[in-house]
């Protein structure tokens, strides 16, 4: 973390990530309008009163910029998680027992690595009504793959490594070999991943949004953009209202991005064995 | 080479810029959503309305003075005096746009065959016991019980039976098409259906009534309602007839547009869970919601004149009623009290007198029930959701909590129509959703609080033996006179009781250049009804046409379409060859540096 | 042995499209209630509903379902589009050239244009010019490719009206040649087939950056010591030649991304593809269609990964020792 602190690039991807959490956490309290209140001010450019003007029904588009970050945020981290613990136990299972259960569970990854994402999500989140759980769902369950293989073959790699020989020699159980000595040095690379699944999560939950699978009672970055377009903004030139919630969203995934750029280069040279 | 490259793409523009003469007076609509089919047995969209009324006559017609009847395929008719048996007299000697006669076997056809599998058209005959043509301009309808929509709400199309009549049952229900040109006896028929491209529509030669003005009609398809307006105002398009409302207000200012806002049958409601323990045993709401005083205190409180001008940005009209205004001959707007004019003092003071005090956030409880309610609505409308905000900020101001709860249409449609035991077991308080109902006949609307409908149609699942009552009354009385007061008193039961508090009336918003059409009357119903009757009838087709001359404008404006494409094309061909020097420029240059070594 | 791994490949392959048949039936069967789908209208009878039940077989046991499902699949019948009352294969049928259209171009334009940037950064590697443009490449990842497209429409078709904003074609036009029609459809592909580009850009010049990279590093000190050839002509001849082989494998298994940026840029720009088909099934909760077009799409994706082993198969075979 010292080193990723030490680089320009890791402090600055940090501080735009903080500064985002910062506005999902506090987002309704720094708003100036209650984002959903609606006013006869349809569709105005950027003003005193409105900085970044307002939407279709009148609502300020600050407001609905701040508290959204919230949607975004929490459906990407959760998701990431849930991808995460998922690819990961898939991971050390698989490829420590090995076998039939590691035969499965390739499979499973070959599948879910050749389905084009966005559709199996989309049809998911359609089956299961909308909600912030179902897309938090639907988008962990089908990221997971991409960490699964990745720590399969770390552990392949650690699985053959002296200590493990050592503390089977010992005498100790699979489970205590796999949580004191596998995953420890599994978790660099878990986080490593992780970092970048954040990324993807947001991303995807912005483009359910975008497609009306988003939650419906709340706003989210997706769901602006989604309402922009439906009411008609790009050609009424609204361009405060389609910027901003595009923009949050390249700058936070842009953040994370080069985070787990710098992460990768900095604080792992090991990684760089197993090839860009 | 390069010059080569260039000499072919001037080539290509040339040929690419087409000349065109318009002599043709078309008029041109754009919308955003079109038919799929155009087959009155399959589809179920608004817009095929729009085509199927032009392209069709109904048995009997709706009058664009008031929507009462009026001569359509029957040119008169005879009640029985029992009131079941109307005897229809076909117009004589006329013929299908195709040459072929009208026929009383036409009619039977529609009667038996469409409205028995119509997606749109079952129901209108569920009295009916037998359709008899005892010749060929004579039709003979009788019903189970007296059923007054058998003359004025019998909104099932004539189609040619001699082309539909050909195809199975099963054929109609699934996968026919109507063939072009669509065999129609209204003043113009469809020649051409492009799905997601163009509906061209011309002059029937055998339509019996005045020649239309326009040689065609095209119906455009835009990607999305801002590119219809945009292409209005650019003179692509002359008429749009489903205007949104956000656009409305900025089209109405826009030179050489002009908007009209007219009445509709359809409206927005707030609906109350009024479902009794007979009815529904496992339905789950706050009982006191079934408190007559708290629903009318309620809608004292309820701003109806500024939920409609926030929500609808004064699109739409203020709701007085179940019965909205456009049923011409039938309105009886509710007076003085059971209007419900804004006085939320009065609201309070209903409540203090029946015992609700303010407790704990200033809502009002009486004993153990607390005046706290869930609120659901559609997240499919913004509208709707507006509405549902402002509610509740206005029932906070008397002391009633709405808890507002925005949900998929799906699972409105579960919490209200969900059953236990073959009973219906409504979860909801409260909800906002909206009704459309037929043009003429009051029945479509004023049953949805019948008994009868609670299974069906009812999601306030109201009772009322005495409104049941009146209700069939009404709907089997022919003449207007005695109808009319039996449907005013029961427009004022139910705003009484108020299973519904009806909170607007949606509009038709229509947009058209002055420069592209002349003889505008507004009518369906006259005076404040649209421009061209959408859905309903064919009527002003007789007075519609192009500008007088004189007023020749842009009419049907390709010279502007061809000035657009070819700028554009221009810039695209510019554009690319800019690319292309640039790249040969870079890729040149680059290759002379790279001949010098360069490090790793 | 090189043939056994190919046929290994094309096993593999129709493995995974049998699974795929299996998760798209016991999907939208069992987490679907296709009756509630069918039973659209609001007044459908008990009886109605039991004939509609009849009508699409779902009264029969799910294995004898299944193997209806499997049977109409191979003979292409997707069933019918709820929406559109036509055969979902037909829809697919229509929309399926437009969609290759935009995709073909758009893919195009990546691979020429991420091929060269890589090169460019390649060769100088670690320079400020590599820098900026691995930032822009994460730039244009990051980046929503529909709001990207819109960032397109706002400044050349609002603000300069160079471009349509949507559709294939120019509404209600009439086109007297094919040429005509052609370059009005030219004209309405620059816009959605740029932001596909550029949505793809990010990642075919990080492909072809790294592999250019793993190639000049091993083999340009080599054959300049060896040979001593001029820079340009290694870079040309023997690199480049190279490092264009995972960029056909990636570039098959990026279709899948491919796959999920169409959807929402046909969206925008109302092109009437696969993924504007798509969009109108999710607002429309047409689950024949989406069950047609997730096949449509994962099927594709499944050929594409063949086609790219395929290729490789053919331009290295060296690659099956790994």
């Amino acid at each position: 973390m010292n080193r990723v602190l030490e680089s320009k690039r890791g402090r600055f991807s940090l501080a735009v990530i903080a500064l985002f959490v910062f506005i999902a956490i506090f987002g309704s309290l720094l708003a100036p309008y209650d984002p959903y209140a609606s006013s006869t001010d349809v569709l105005a450019p950027p003003s005193r009163d409105h900085l970044l003007g307002t939407t279709e029904v009148g609502s300020d588009v600050l407001s609905q910029l701040l508290v959204g970050a919230r949607v975004s945020i929490v459906v990407g981290f959760a998701a990431a998680v849930i991808s995460a613990v998922l690819g990961a136990a898939v991971g050390l299972i698989g490829g420590y027992f090995g076998g039939l259960t590691d035969k499965t569970f390739d499979a499973f990854e070959n599948w879910f690595l050749v389905i084009p994402q966005l559709p199996l999500m989309v049809v998911l989140a359609r089956l299961l009504n909308p909600s912030l759980g179902v897309l938090i769902l639907v988008i962990g369950l089908t990221s997971w793959a991409g960490t699964g293989r990745i720590v399969r073959s770390q552990v392949l790699t650690l699985k053959e490594r002296a200590f493990v020989e050592r503390a089977r020699a010992l005498g100790a159980s699979d489970w205590h070999i796999i949580r004191r000595h596998i995953l420890p040095n599994a978790l660099p690379l878990i986080f490593a991943n992780t970092v970048l699944i954040v990324a993807v999560a947001i991303l995807a939950e912005a483009g359910l949004s975008f497609l009306g699978l988003g939650d419906p009672s709340n706003i989210s970055w997706g769901t602006m953009i989604e309402n922009g377009f439906s009411a008609g903004a790009p050609s009424a030139g609204a361009w405060w209202y389609l910027i901003p919630p595009g923009l949050c969203i390249t700058v936070l995934v842009f953040a994370i991005g080069l985070l787990g750029y710098v992460w990768e280069q900095h604080i792992n040279p090991r990684l760089q064995e197993v090839g860009e | 080479m390069r010059r080569c490259l260039i000499a072919l793409l001037g080539a290509l523009l040339l040929l690419a810029a087409p000349a065109r003469a318009q002599e043709k007076k078309v008029l041109k609509f754009g919308w955003a959503q079109d038919p799929q089919t155009l087959s009155v047995f399959l589809d179920y969209d608004e817009e095929d309305f729009r085509v199927w009324a032009i392209n069709y006559d109904l048995l009997v017609n709706f009058s664009p003075d008031n929507l009462g009847p009026a001569p359509g395929i029957a040119e008169s008719w005879d009640v029985s005096d029992d009131k079941k048996t109307v005897t229809f007299h076909l117009i004589k000697g006329a013929k299908w746009s195709d040459g072929e006669p009208i026929t009383s076997k036409d009619v039977k056809f529609s009667l038996d065959v469409l409205g028995g599998n119509g997606a749109l058209f079952t129901g209108y005959t569920d009295n009916v016991t037998s359709v008899t043509t005892p010749d060929a301009e004579t039709v003979v309808v009788k019903t189970k019980k007296p059923d007054a929509r058998i003359v004025g709400g019998l909104f099932l199309y004539i189609i040619p039976e001699h082309i539909w009549g050909k195809q199975s049952v099963k054929s109609l229900t699934t996968t026919y098409k109507p063939q072009m040109p669509m065999v129609g006896s209204g003043p113009y028929v469809a020649t051409e259906f492009k799905r997601n491209r163009i509906i061209r529509m011309e002059p029937n030669p055998n339509f019996r009534g005045p020649k239309p003005k326009f040689d065609e009609l095209q119906w455009i398809k835009y990607g999305s309602d801002d590119a219809v307006e945009r292409a209005l105002t650019l003179g692509e398009i002359d008429f749009i007839t489903e205007v949104q409302p956000p656009s409305f207000e900025r089209l109405g200012k826009t030179k050489g547009i002009k908007t009209v806002k007219a009445a509709s049958p359809s409206f927005t409601e707030l609906a109350f869970n009024l479902c009794s323990k007979e009815h529904c045993p496992d339905a789950k709401f706050n009982p006191a919601i079934q408190d007559k005083t708290v629903r009318q205190a309620i809608a004292f409180a309820v701003d109806r004149d500024r939920i409609n001008e926030i929500s609808t940005r004064n699109t739409a009209f203020t709701g007085h009623g179940i019965l909205p205004n456009f049923y011409k001959d039938f309105y009886a707007e509710p007076e003085g009290d059971l209007d419900y004019p804004y006085d939320p003092d009065r609201a309070r003071e209903m409540l203090d007198a029946a015992g609700w005090k303010p407790g704990d956030g200033g809502i009002r409880q009486k004993g153990d029930q607390k005046l706290s309610f869930n609120l659901y609505v559609r997240s499919e409308s913004q509208e709707n959701t507006q509405d549902a905000r402002l509610v509740k900020e206005m029932a906070a101001e008397i002391g009633v909590e709405f808890k507002v709860q925005v949900v998929s249409v799906d699972k409105l449609t579960e919490l209200t129509t969900q059953k236990t035991d073959g009973k219906p077991a409504p979860d909801f308080d409260t909800f906002i959703w909206g009704w459309g109902g037929d043009p003429y006949d009051p029945s479509t609307l004023l049953q949805l609080i019948t008994t009868s409908q609670i299974g069906g149609s009812s999601d306030s699942f109201y009772s009322n033996p005495e409104y049941d009552r009146l209700f069939d009354e009404q709907a089997g009385e022919y003449d207007i006179e005695k109808r009319k007061p039996i449907v005013k008193r029961l427009v004022e039961i139910s705003q009484e009781d108020l299973p519904y508090l009806v909170l607007t009336v949606d509009p038709y918003l229509q947009a058209y250049r002055t420069d592209a059409l002349s003889g505008v009357e507004l009518s369906c119903p006259k005076p404040n009804g649209d421009v061209y009757c959408e859905q309903v009838s064919y009527a002003p087709w007789a007075t519609l046409g192009p500008p007088q001359p004189g007023e020749e404008g842009a009419l049907s404006s390709s010279s502007s379409d061809d000035d657009g494409g070819s700028n554009g094309l221009l810039f695209v061909v510019i554009a690319l060859a800019a690319v292309i020097v640039v790249l040969l420029i870079v890729l040149f240059l680059r290759r002379r540096r790279d001949d010098d070594a360069l490090e790793v | 042995m090189s043939a056994r791994w190919l046929a290994g490949k094309v096993l593999a392959a129709f493995l995974t499209l049998i699974f795929v048949l299996v998760f798209n039936f016991f999907l939208f069967r069992v987490m679907g209630d296709p009756t509630a789908q069918l039973a659209r209208l609001p007044r459908a009878t008990p009886e109605e509903i039991q004939q509609l039940r009849a009508n699409y077989g779902l009264d029969k046991p799910l294995l004898g379902q299944f193997a209806d499902y499997v049977g109409d699949t191979a003979t292409l019948d997707l069933g019918i589009s709820q929406r559109t009352r036509r055969p979902v294969w037909d829809e697919i049928g229509d929309a399926l050239p437009w969609t290759l259209l935009l995709v073909g171009t758009g893919t195009l334009l990546a691979t020429v244009i991420g091929t060269w940037l890589g090169i460019v950064a390649a060769t100088r590697r670690a320079s400020r010019t590599d820098d900026s443009l691995l930032g822009f490449s994460l730039f244009t990842y990051a980046a929503p490719e529909y709001w990207i497209g819109l960032i397109l429409i706002l400044l050349f078709a609002v603000a300069i009206p160079l471009f349509p904003a949507g559709l294939q074609m120019t509404p209600g036009e009439e086109f007297d040649s094919w040429i005509a029609q052609a370059l009005d459809v030219a004209q309405h592909l620059v816009l959605p087939a740029t932001a596909l580009m550029l949505a793809l850009l990010g990642q075919y010049f990080v492909i072809m950056r790294s592999s250019m990279v793993d190639v000049l590093t091993e083999d340009f000190i080599t054959v300049k010591k060896a040979t001593g050839l001029p820079w340009p002509k290694v870079v040309r001849r023997h690199a480049v030649r190279n490092a264009l082989l995972p960029l056909v494998t990636l570039s098959a298994i990026y279709f899948g991304f491919v796959m999920g940026g169409i959807i929402t840029i046909e969206t925008i720009f109302s092109w009437p593809g696969l993924g504007l088909l798509e969009y109108d099934a999710i607002t429309s909760k047409d689950f024949p269609m989406l069950q047609g077009a997730f096949l449509v799409f994962s099927a594709s994706v499944i050929l594409l990964n063949l086609l790219a082993d395929c290729l490789y198969f053919v331009l290295d075979p060296r690659v099956q020792d790994a």
